[in-house]
């Protein structure tokens, strides 16, 4: 009865609805993003009505908000604040800094490829992207999670070695706790 | 009919009716939250997917064996305070454990869960689950003491402590307490918006500055036992006041109505407010709501 | 009429010639003042500066790498708040094992701007405590905003490029055939098509 494939299909649309209509957000607020998720949030553009709601803490938090350009001593410490959160965990990425750097390209400590680093669900273009291009990044993401196509938590544990390698790149003096698969 | 599968359908059936109206009341309260701010809001059962989703999640942290226990400790809280508390005035399957306990142990057992989640939180280590436990501790102290003396006024007034046994008086002088000893009510309402943590009281778990305070480590599974557990609570404390003060309910829209009228009190009140610092919370309990328990049990000797 | 504009200026230039040694000091424009000096003349300058004539906020601190000279210069700029003038003091030390004097006795805040000059610059400051580490963590390559340090090289060889924009073609077309994708129902209704 367990773990037979059409019973465990049953529980995944199931899980699938519910994670899709109720998305804790952690908005770490790096750079000029910060600033487009409060009227993302209020009376404005009223992210509450898509089940979109903030989190304080990672350990309650659905998605990783990645607003803007990352240092190389920020990404330490979203990479802890990446593995303090629970599965599934999904992370979307602001902004043409996090895509390819944005004008910060050649900054010798900001990062470049933020999905090099942490895996990244969905990416939102512009610079900044306005509260509408997040949501629409937002119902995107909520349709990945419907197809079950936002696994990045998965790849995450799975590809750990090369994301630590590229990790390690950058924080050349490593001290951080495990990452408890 | 006294038999005890009776017994236990009926606390099976308490139990899922005051989840299911506690989640719905906290989809309500969002909603109506949302309308005053200018906005569509989430739908109604937004907590039901919620829940469902915090059960879904997968969950790797361990502080220990308390931090498991806490949220535990608050759901049996929650179920044991409802199981002594009537639901309707007469019926055959919200009686539970009605006779058996009496308003001191009702006071008593509403601290339980606090405590435990103390004790939870103070394992997880996290600073801002210290701080929020030491705040929520001095807003008990605060909202305690003029609750406390309402309810010892209508104790003394009425010569019961038993809750059936004040719902009974109520039924037989055919008026309300609100009615018939008014300042022991004003004292206790008063002290009700403490007690539901809404704005501007919600110094506990302020996500602004604690992080959400004592939960800050709780995720996942433990999260959604914890709003599980606060709905019920919920429910619980609105049918002990309409129980105490507004005649208890003989059937259950009529429980609804009286409760949900009760509870758009402290929503509307926090809908408006910004948030008190500790001291001044504790200053606002100290001030009208004591003073108005001191003269209910002043009322009541006299 | 000129003079009368710029008394206040020609008054604490007058005053700074006759009591110091200065290498160079001019009147920029109005409101803007500027002395040179020797690195053991700074604390001097600045002390009689925030005593005696009313330059008593430290507005800013930073540094110049002039790497054809060799040498660094180091700008203080001072504010005076009831004549509303700067007072820009600029002092020179050699790149290789110069040093300046540590003026964060005269203003506290002067600290902070002296750390991230030491930590960008590799600029020896004379007894200036606080932790070695400011901004930068685990930096061990040579200071950054030094000019002989080659952000690009640095930058090729610890990040990662996307690719895609190595040609500088015009790329609308490209971006044109993306945003043919169907949108999301809410954004069909102020969609212009």
């Amino acid at each position: 009865m367990y773990n037979d494939k059409e019973s465990q299909k049953i529980v995944d649309i199931i899980q699938n609805f519910a994670r899709k209509h109720s998305l804790f957000v952690l908005a770490y607020g790096t750079g000029c993003g910060a600033i487009e998720i409060p009227p993302t949030m209020t009376s404005r553009y009223d992210a509450e009505r898509f089940g979109i709601r903030g989190a304080a803490t990672p350990r309650q938090a659905d998605v990783l908000l990645i607003t803007g350009y990352l240092a190389t001593k920020t990404l330490k410490r979203v990479i802890r604040v990446y593995e303090q959160m629970q599965d599934p965990k999904y992370v979307m990425g602001f902004g043409s800094c996090a895509i390819n750097g944005g004008m910060y390209w050649d900054s010798y400590n900001t990062i470049n490829m933020l999905d090099k680093y942490i895996p990244v669900d969905v990416y939102i273009n512009g610079c900044m992207p306005r509260p509408e291009a997040v949501i629409a990044g937002f119902v995107k993401l909520q349709k990945l999670i419907q197809e079950g196509k936002a696994d990045g938590w998965d790849r995450y544990k799975k590809n750990l070695d090369e994301y630590r390698a590229n990790q390690k790149k950058i924080i050349t003096n490593w001290v951080m706790p495990d990452f408890n698969r | 009919m006294e038999g005890i599968g009776y017994k236990i359908l009926g606390a099976l059936l308490t139990t899922l009716l005051a989840f299911t109206v506690g989640m719905f009341y906290a989809g309500f309260r969002r909603k109506i939250i949302a309308r005053i701010q200018n906005r569509v809001g989430p739908p109604v059962y937004q907590n039901f997917l919620d829940v469902l989703k915090l059960l879904s999640k997968k969950t790797s942290v361990n502080h220990g064996i308390m931090q498991h226990l806490a949220p535990l400790w608050l759901i049996t809280m929650s179920v044991s305070t409802l199981m002594f508390i009537p639901v309707l005035k007469d019926g055959l399957f919200f009686t539970n454990l009605n006779f058996s306990g009496d308003l001191i142990f009702l006071l008593y057992i509403m601290v339980f869960g606090p405590l435990g989640m103390a004790l939870g939180a103070g394992q997880t280590g996290n600073p801002n689950s210290a701080i929020g436990v030491s705040r929520g501790l001095t807003q008990m102290v605060g909202f305690e003491i003029p609750w406390i003396m309402a309810i010892v006024a209508l104790m003394i007034q009425y010569k019961t402590t038993s809750v059936t046994g004040l719902l009974d008086i109520q039924s037989q002088n055919g008026t309300w307490m609100m009615f018939s000893s008014p300042l022991a009510f004003i004292a206790a309402l008063l002290a009700m918006p403490g007690m539901f943590r809404y704005a501007p009281f919600d110094i506990v778990g302020a996500p602004a500055e604690l992080a959400s305070g004592p939960i800050s480590e709780f995720g996942g599974k433990y999260l959604s036992t914890m709003m599980t557990s606060g709905s019920i609570f919920a429910f619980v404390k609105l049918t002990l006041y309409v129980d105490l003060f507004m005649g208890g309910a003989s059937n259950l829209i009529e429980l609804v109505i009286k409760t949900f009228a009760l509870y758009m009190y402290p929503v509307l009140w926090g809908a408006v407010s910004p948030r008190f610092r500790t001291e001044q919370a504790v200053r606002y309990f100290w001030g009208w709501p004591l003073f108005f328990g001191f003269a209910a049990l002043i009322y009541a000797a006299f | 009429m000129s003079e009368n504009i710029l008394h206040n200026e020609q008054k604490l230039l007058n005053l700074l010639e006759k009591k110091f040694l200065l290498k160079e000091s001019r009147i920029i424009r109005a409101k803007r003042v500027e002395v040179k000096v020797e690195p053991k003349e700074v604390i001097p300058v600045l002390l009689y500066a925030k005593e005696n004539s009313g330059y008593i906020h430290f507005a800013h601190m930073s540094c110049v790498d002039w790497i054809e000279d060799g040498e660094f210069e180091v700008v203080y700029i001072l504010w005076h708040p009831e004549e509303k003038i700067n007072l820009f003091v600029k002092t020179r030390v050699p790149r290789d094992n110069g040093s300046l004097p540590n003026i964060d006795f005269i203003w506290r805040q002067a600290n902070t701007y002296e750390r991230e000059i030491r930590e960008m610059f590799g600029l020896r400051f004379e007894g200036l405590e606080g932790r070695k580490e400011f901004i930068l963590e685990d930096w061990n390559n040579i200071p950054p905003m030094r000019r002989d340090f080659d952000t690009e090289a640095y930058v090729k060889e610890v990040f990662f490029h996307r690719l895609g924009r190595e040609d500088a073609k015009d790329v609308r077309e490209k971006i044109q055939e993306r945003t043919d994708e169907e949108l999301p129902d809410f954004a069909k209704k102020y969609s212009r098509d």
